[in-house]
């Protein structure tokens, strides 16, 4: 995975904790009365666990997510607290994509999914770097097209 | 046929009927526009019969209809995978039949529906279609002209329903959901009866707590009893699984509506063998087929999942999965265990939100003075937590034949697949951080039928590997992650 990975993860992280932060914040001024304290408390820990998983995410998930692709199958490991572990051999692939989202185009990164017949074997690998992404897209469609054969 | 057709665009149109209906008594206009409608819908449905035409001729299906815009719908004979003959109530009163053909595509779309023919024209419609298609699989030699006609088709039934099984329909979960879609719909009504519910409520005050929750009790078994029952002799009434020497395997049930699926054998790619609680307890099972292509939904299964016996005892089940699938190990094989850190997990997860609900239902009476009922209530999991993980271990293991993937799991609703490893076309290995620190893992079998995913669940860590080295062969390239 390229190191920018770790920046996109870092943002995407902030993104799911805003509704929290958000939510805390119409409490708090909607209603004048609600318990202070509370809040405070609420805020105190939003600030502190959020902190804390925004420091050890990215890091945690750099250190785990890896993929591999041989002429044979591709190779998956994603996640940090909870890990996943994906195979498809080649013959199985059906479809090859590539993805951006706003953020990876300004870091310059990319993700891939690769389908197969089942819905519940998509491989992702994300926060590739951009060009890396493009090579790999190639190789892997060389490598389902010299193959044929029905693929469920 | 002539009189189908309209009563089915009568009931397309009703809307449209009741618009002209309402609109006419609220004005003045002539009573000759409903009639006008009515002429029309009638016509319409006329017109359609008129209209409609099929031909099979040498190697080819035909299928000519529509008034306006004329569709001609072919298919090469050749083409032709399945034949079903179903009849909806209106149909069945008037003596008549739907014929289905589905050809190699699969799509639902694709299908050529021949609406409303005689039915013993649909049957032995359906009988020269799949003799043909018999004729062509099996290479019939010298093209025998008198082989050719209408005989009669050498199917080998598998299961017939035997009306005693109706005992094992309380102990379905179906019963319970039609009781609660019940209810849920009769809540609606509840202003129209406030009379009696009223009396009903001063009745169970004048008996007291203890004695009207035993009557709610037994008057709700016995309700949804009656449900379960009545649910499932409208769907599985006069069940019949035949094997077609063609390679289908055809199952044709219900009361009102007789429904008649055909499940390609070359496209199952496994069998499903649920025991839910109750009706273990009363050995009893039933069997589905993991399929793909299978695009509807049917009742007992989601999509790609063909029920192929309606709960009966255990044994018939066990039988019918071992001559569909022609081998008897997979469903009599006994699966290996996955050791006592998975035990470890299944009582921590019961016993855990036991002990939380517990707590809660302690404070809340503490705090606010609950019921007596209401904080037994809240402890009563505790006593039955450690009973049911160890029902869901007992029910967990797996086993790799040469050819399938045996898998069980669960407790209250207890499932054993049957996967052929030819099927399994991918692999997901999960391993939260709890079962990292407990040295397991799930491993996920992809396929493109069925559930499309098939777990291995909490199997020790170095079985897991093996088992995926297992599956997919050209995993092990990866060993040195």
């Amino acid at each position: 995975m390229s190191p920018r990975a770790r920046w996109l993860w870092l943002v995407e992280g902030v993104g799911s904790l805003l509704p929290l932060i958000a939510a805390q914040a119409i409490w708090w001024w909607r209603d004048p009365a609600s318990p202070r304290p509370v809040q405070w408390w609420l805020v105190a820990a939003t600030v502190v666990l959020g902190t804390a998983y925004l420091a050890v995410m990215p890091q945690w998930r750099y250190r785990v997510h890896r993929w591999e692709v041989t002429p044979e199958a591709v190779y998956t490991q994603t996640g940090w607290f909870n890990q996943e572990r994906r195979i498809a051999p080649i013959v199985r692939i059906q479809t090859v994509d590539l993805t951006r989202g706003p953020v990876s185009q300004l870091l310059s990164l990319a993700s891939v999914r690769v389908t197969t017949a089942s819905s519940a074997g998509p491989l992702g690998i994300h926060g590739l770097d951009h060009d890396l992404a493009v090579s790999l897209v190639e190789q892997l469609t060389e490598l389902t097209v010299s193959d044929s054969g029905d693929a469920t | 046929m002539l009189l189908v057709h309209p009563v089915q665009e009568a009931v397309r149109f009703l809307p449209a009927l009741l618009a002209v209906f309402v609109t006419g008594r609220s004005s003045d206009r002539s009573p000759w526009w409903d009639v006008a409608a009515l002429i029309a819908v009638v016509a319409l449905g006329v017109s359609r019969w008129f209209t409609t035409r099929y031909r099979i001729t040498g190697g080819q299906i035909e299928l000519r209809h529509g008034l306006l815009n004329r569709k001609l719908l072919a298919t090469p004979a050749d083409r032709l995978r399945t034949v079903d003959v179903t009849a909806p109530i209106w149909h069945r009163l008037l003596g008549l039949a739907r014929v289905e053909i589905g050809t190699a595509s699969g799509t639902l779309s694709e299908r050529i529906v021949l609406d409303a023919l005689a039915a013993p024209v649909a049957h032995a419609l359906r009988a020269e279609l799949l003799h043909d298609k018999e004729i062509r699989a099996g290479d019939a030699g010298p093209g025998d002209p008198e082989m050719a006609s209408v005989g009669p088709v050498s199917e080998t039934v598998l299961l017939q329903l035997d009306p005693r099984w109706v005992r094992y329909a309380p102990l379905t979960t179906s019963g319970l959901l039609t009781a609660l879609a019940v209810w849920g719909f009769g809540t609606q009504f509840i202003g129209a009866v406030t009379g009696p519910i009223e009396a009903a409520f001063d009745q169970f005050r004048a008996w007291g707590v203890w004695v009207t929750a035993i009557v709610l009790v037994v008057a709700g078994t016995v309700w949804v009893a009656l449900l379960a029952v009545t649910a499932y002799v409208l769907a599985y009434w006069d069940f019949r699984l035949t094997r077609h020497p063609g390679g289908t395997l055809h199952t044709s049930r219900g009361l009102l509506t007789t429904r008649s699926t055909s499940i390609e054998e070359g496209r199952i790619r496994g069998v499903e063998l649920a025991r839910p609680l109750l009706l273990r307890w009363a050995r009893a099972a039933h069997l589905s087929a993991i399929t793909t292509g299978l695009r509807r939904a049917e009742p007992g299964g989601g999509a790609g999942v063909a029920p192929l016996v309606p709960p009966a005892p255990e044994q018939v089940s066990i039988e019918v999965g071992v001559a569909v699938l022609g081998d008897p190990e997979p469903l009599r094989v006994a699966l290996v265990g996955h050791g006592p850190a998975a035990r470890r997990r299944r009582f921590v997860r019961a016993i855990l939100p036991a002990i939380a609900l517990a707590g809660l239902a302690g404070v809340l009476e503490w705090r606010f003075d609950l019921p007596v009922a209401l904080t037994a209530a809240g402890f009563l999991p505790l006593l039955t937590a450690p009973l049911l993980a160890a029902d869901r271990y007992a029910g967990l293991g797996h086993t790799l034949l040469s050819r399938y993937l045996i898998t069980q799991e669960g407790s209250v609703y207890r499932r054993r697949v049957a996967l052929q490893r030819d099927g399994i076309i991918g692999v997901v290995v999960r391993e939260s951080y709890f079962q990292r620190r407990a040295g397991v893992a799930t491993v996920v079998a992809a396929t493109a039928a069925g559930r499309q995913g098939y777990a291995v669940l909490d199997a020790p860590a170095h079985h897991a590997d093996r088992l995926v080295v297992d599956l997919i062969p050209q995993a092990s390239e990866f060993r040195d992650r």
